[in-house]
C-alpha cells in the first residue's frame, strides 16, 4: 500500500474490505511525475553529462526517466547544450511537435543564458528560453549527474503542484 | 623530407615566387602569391617528391591590415606536411579555388566565402551552409563585425 501513503486518500471501511476514494488530479499528476520520458536532445558536451546520468552509475531508470528517440514519445525535454541560432528553429519546431503536457529543462550555462558564448559570439542563441517556455534551469559547466537528477526531480515536484486545467 | 630539405625543394623550384616564413615549427611555412595558387598547389600536389595529396585544413584569417588564407597540406606517403598562405587586400578580396586539385577544400572555401566574404573564383557552388539562412548580417569573422544582439567582451583591465 505505497501508493496510498503517498495521495491524499479517504478510506471507508466496508463489510468485507475497505474503499478508498481519491482526487483524479493527484493520481494523475504523481503518475506523470513519475513518468518523465525525456526527448534526447544532446547538442554539445552537456550530453556527455546526460549519457552519464542515463548510464548504470546514476541511473536515470530509476526516476522512470528513459529516452525516447522521438518528440511524439517524450514529456519532457532536456536541452543538453549550446544552441546556435541556425538550430533554433529546429529546437522551436520539436517542441511543438511534442505531445502536452509538455515540460522543458534548460540544462547547463550554454541552454540558458549562452554560457561561454555569451561575449564575442555571432552564432549562439543566448538562452533556450528566448523560443521556448522552460520549466526549470540547472546551471553548471556542464552540470553534475547529481545537479541534474535534482532539476528532474524539481520538474516533478512542479508537476505535483498542477491542476488538471493548468497542463499545458 | 625533412623541413630543410621541404623548403630548399620548393624554393628551388617555385624560385622567386615563394617567401619563406622562418619559424621554429617542424613544418614549413610559405607565403604564395595568389595568382601563383593553383598552379603551385598543382606543383606539389603532383611532384613526386613532395606528394601533398591531402588538405588537411583551410582557414581565413583577417590580420587587421590584410585577409589571408592558410593552407595546411599533408602528404600519407611520404610522411611530411607543409603550410602555405595567400594575401589578399581588403578591398576586393578574391582567390582562386583549388577544388581541382584537393576536392576537399570545396567545404572550407565556402566556409571562408561565408565567414569573410572572400570570393572564391571558380568554385562549383558558392551558397550558404554555415550561418541562418536567412542571415543578412554581413561576414561575422572580419575585424569590427557587430551585429544583432552581438555583445563584445567588456575590458576588464
Amino acid at each position: 500500500m505505497g501508493l496510498i501513503k503517498k495521495l491524499p486518500v479517504y478510506t471507508e471501511h466496508i463489510p468485507g474490505g475497505s474503499l478508498v476514494t481519491t482526487s483524479v488530479n493527484s493520481v494523475l499528476t504523481m503518475a506523470q511525475a513519475k513518468s518523465l520520458w525525456y526527448l534526447l536532445f544532446g547538442t554539445a558536451c552537456c550530453a556527455i553529462e546526460l549519457m552519464a546520468t542515463g548510464a548504470s552509475r546514476y541511473d536515470f531508470d530509476r526516476l522512470g526517466m528513459i529516452f525516447r528517440a522521438s518528440p511524439r514519445q517524450a514529456d519532457i525535454m532536456l536541452v543538453a547544450g549550446t544552441i546556435t541560432k541556425k538550430m533554433a528553429p529546429r529546437v522551436k519546431r520539436i517542441y511543438d511537435q511534442m505531445a502536452q503536457p509538455r515540460y522543458v529543462l534548460a540544462m547547463g550555462g550554454c541552454a540558458i543564458g549562452g554560457g561561454p558564448f555569451y561575449y564575442d559570439c555571432y552564432s549562439v542563441l543566448k538562452g533556450v528560453d528566448k523560443i521556448i517556455p522552460v520549466d526549470v534551469f540547472v546551471p553548471g559547466c556542464p552540470p553534475r549527474p547529481e545537479a541534474l537528477l535534482q532539476g528532474c526531480l524539481e520538474v516533478g515536484k512542479k508537476i505535483r503542484t498542477l491542476k488538471l486545467d493548468e497542463w499545458s | 623530407m625533412t623541413k630543410a630539405e621541404l623548403t630548399a625543394h620548393i624554393t628551388t623550384t617555385f624560385s622567386g615566387q615563394v617567401t619563406v616564413i622562418e619559424n621554429t615549427q617542424p613544418e614549413p611555412y610559405f607565403i604564395v602569391k595568389p595568382e601563383d595558387l593553383v598552379a603551385f598547389a598543382r606543383f606539389i600536389h603532383d611532384d613526386s617528391a613532395l606528394q601533398l595529396t591531402f588538405l588537411m585544413n583551410l582557414a581565413g584569417a583577417d590580420t587587421g591590415e590584410r585577409y589571408e588564407v592558410v593552407y595546411n597540406v599533408c602528404s600519407y606517403q611520404l610522411k611530411h606536411r607543409i603550410f602555405f598562405k595567400i594575401q589578399l587586400p581588403h578591398d576586393n578580396p578574391e582567390f582562386d579555388t583549388v577544388i581541382q586539385v584537393w576536392p576537399g577544400a570545396n567545404w572550407f572555401e565556402r566556409e571562408v566565402w561565408e565567414l569573410f566574404g572572400m570570393t572564391v573564383r571558380n568554385h562549383p557552388n558558392l551558397t550558404r551552409f554555415l550561418l541562418e539562412d536567412d542571415w543578412n548580417e554581413g561576414f561575422p569573422l572580419r575585424k569590427g563585425w557587430t551585429g544583432t544582439d552581438f555583445i563584445p567582451l567588456p575590458d576588464r583591465g
